[in-house]
């Protein structure tokens, strides 16, 4: 009965791993970076700015990641032609969005366990805002971001299992048609299964030596 | 471009009975899980080497895996063995199983974060240990837990939309649905972004009237 599985089966699995890999490396990379401005955004000196970034964190926070793919992919081209992206650049952004939002989120936490003082020791030395951020508070503030970040990333590489929905053949998606073709959808599932297991167990384990290292 | 939000609005009694759904194999799969977490915590924390072993076996391989994949495995790939089970079934299960792991995690360090002391105060009153568990470590334990659990709430309702794909009739599913009917994609996708998020916010204010009416003491 499970005969049907073979290396044959596996090839395009191992392909779609490795496009998930590509989606979770290129989302983390834009998160972060999105994840980065709007967490200082949160904690910014200009109201406005404040309720801008809250506003996006919030309301990403409370959106399944299919809405957000299933909104870009259909419905933003249609309200912006000129936005109409391929499959690959539309899972991206998704799937950065949402990464960011979250991030964000990471980020404020950080900073604001930076204590008070820090801050205020630097501008008696007459920093400036740019200057209090990159030498004194961020440091500090990274060091805490980190191991939820790590933990973030782990639900970003499930999260990325949802691209399917827009027709990008990743892993999940090559499960879907791999068991179309060989009618054993248990084992293709179960392999699906192990190489993201595979993908983001390192990266759980990673997380856990850098926090035991960290105290 | 024009768009009509009007004309979705007759549809409104249909995307809330779909996010009824949602909701409610949110609450099943979230209960269930949480009671199947508590026993899960109790092992990993426990001293039998075994048991710990294939509790933390079971919550990293959970942990570890799309629930995407899960449900396809249990939708698909145990209808293989003469398992099958209707999509609502399978999105209870898979969804049930997968919280079970997340909050397995959620209350041990919920209960971790219980001061020794308070556990030492218990037997010193001549308490048993299942005594100290209810009447001392509970409370303060679940406290410890609530605002991860309440996250862990609003995920796997958010979560719940993956369910669409093993063809469950809730809210992404009615929205994907609508949106062929109507063709006003902009307009549906808009209505149901609004309706996770309302959805979302209160479970998030409900939480935090939990917290201060529940554990008062």
């Amino acid at each position: 009965m499970f005969a049907e599985f073979g290396v044959a089966n596996l090839r395009p699995l191992l392909d779609g791993a490795i496009l998930t890999l590509y989606l979770v490396a290129m989302s983390g990379f834009f998160g972060t970076i999105i994840g980065l401005v709007f967490g200082m955004a949160r904690v910014a000196p200009f109201a406005p700015v404040r309720w801008v970034a809250a506003t996006y964190v919030n309301f990403i926070r409370g959106q399944p990641v299919l809405i957000i793919l299933l909104f870009l992919y259909y419905a933003i081209p249609l309200m912006v032609p000129s936005a109409t992206f391929a499959r690959g650049p539309t899972a991206i952004i998704g799937l950065s969005v949402y990464a960011g939002a979250y991030i964000a989120e990471i980020v404020r936490g950080a900073i604001e366990s930076v204590p008070r003082g820090q801050g205020e020791a630097a501008s008696a030395l007459g920093m400036g805002y740019l200057l209090r951020y990159r030498y004194v508070v961020l440091p500090q503030a990274m060091k805490v971001a980190v191991p939820p970040s790590i933990g973030f990333l782990i639900s970003l590489v499930k999260a990325s299992s949802l691209v399917s929905v827009i027709n990008y053949v990743e892993l999940t998606k090559a499960g879907a048609i791999v068991s179309n073709l060989n009618q054993e959808p248990l084992v293709t599932f179960l392999v699906v299964a192990a190489l993201y297991f595979a993908l983001s167990y390192p990266i759980a384990l990673f997380g856990r030596w850098y926090e035991r290292r960290l105290v | 471009m024009t768009f009509y939000f009007g004309d979705i609005l007759p549809y409104l009694p249909i995307l809330l009975k779909a996010l009824w759904v949602s909701i409610y194999v949110t609450v099943a799969a979230f209960v269930a899980g949480s009671i199947i977490g508590v026993p899960l915590a109790l092992a990993k924390a426990g001293p039998s080497r075994l048991l710990r072993t294939v509790s933390s076996t079971y919550i990293e391989v959970m942990r570890n895996t799309p629930l995407l994949v899960q449900l396809y495995l249990i939708y698909f790939g145990l209808g293989q063995v003469g398992l099958n089970f209707n999509p609502l079934w399978s999105a209870l299960i898979g969804m049930t199983l997968n919280n079970s792991a997340y909050t397995a995690e959620i209350f041990r360090g919920g209960f971790a974060a219980v001061p020794a002391g308070l556990r030492e105060a218990g037997s010193a009153l001549g308490m048993s240990s299942v005594q100290t568990f209810r009447y001392v470590v509970l409370k303060p334990g679940l406290r410890a837990a609530l605002p991860a659990l309440t996250n862990q709430f609003i995920i796997l309702f958010l979560y719940s939309s993956a369910a669409s794909i093993i063809s469950l009739n809730e809210l992404t599913s009615a929205l994907e649905d609508l949106n062929s009917e109507t063709l006003r994609t902009l307009e549906v996708f808009t209505y149901g972004a609004c309706l996770y998020y309302a959805t979302s916010a209160l479970i998030a204010a409900g939480s935090r009237v939990t917290e201060k009416v529940a554990f008062r003491w």
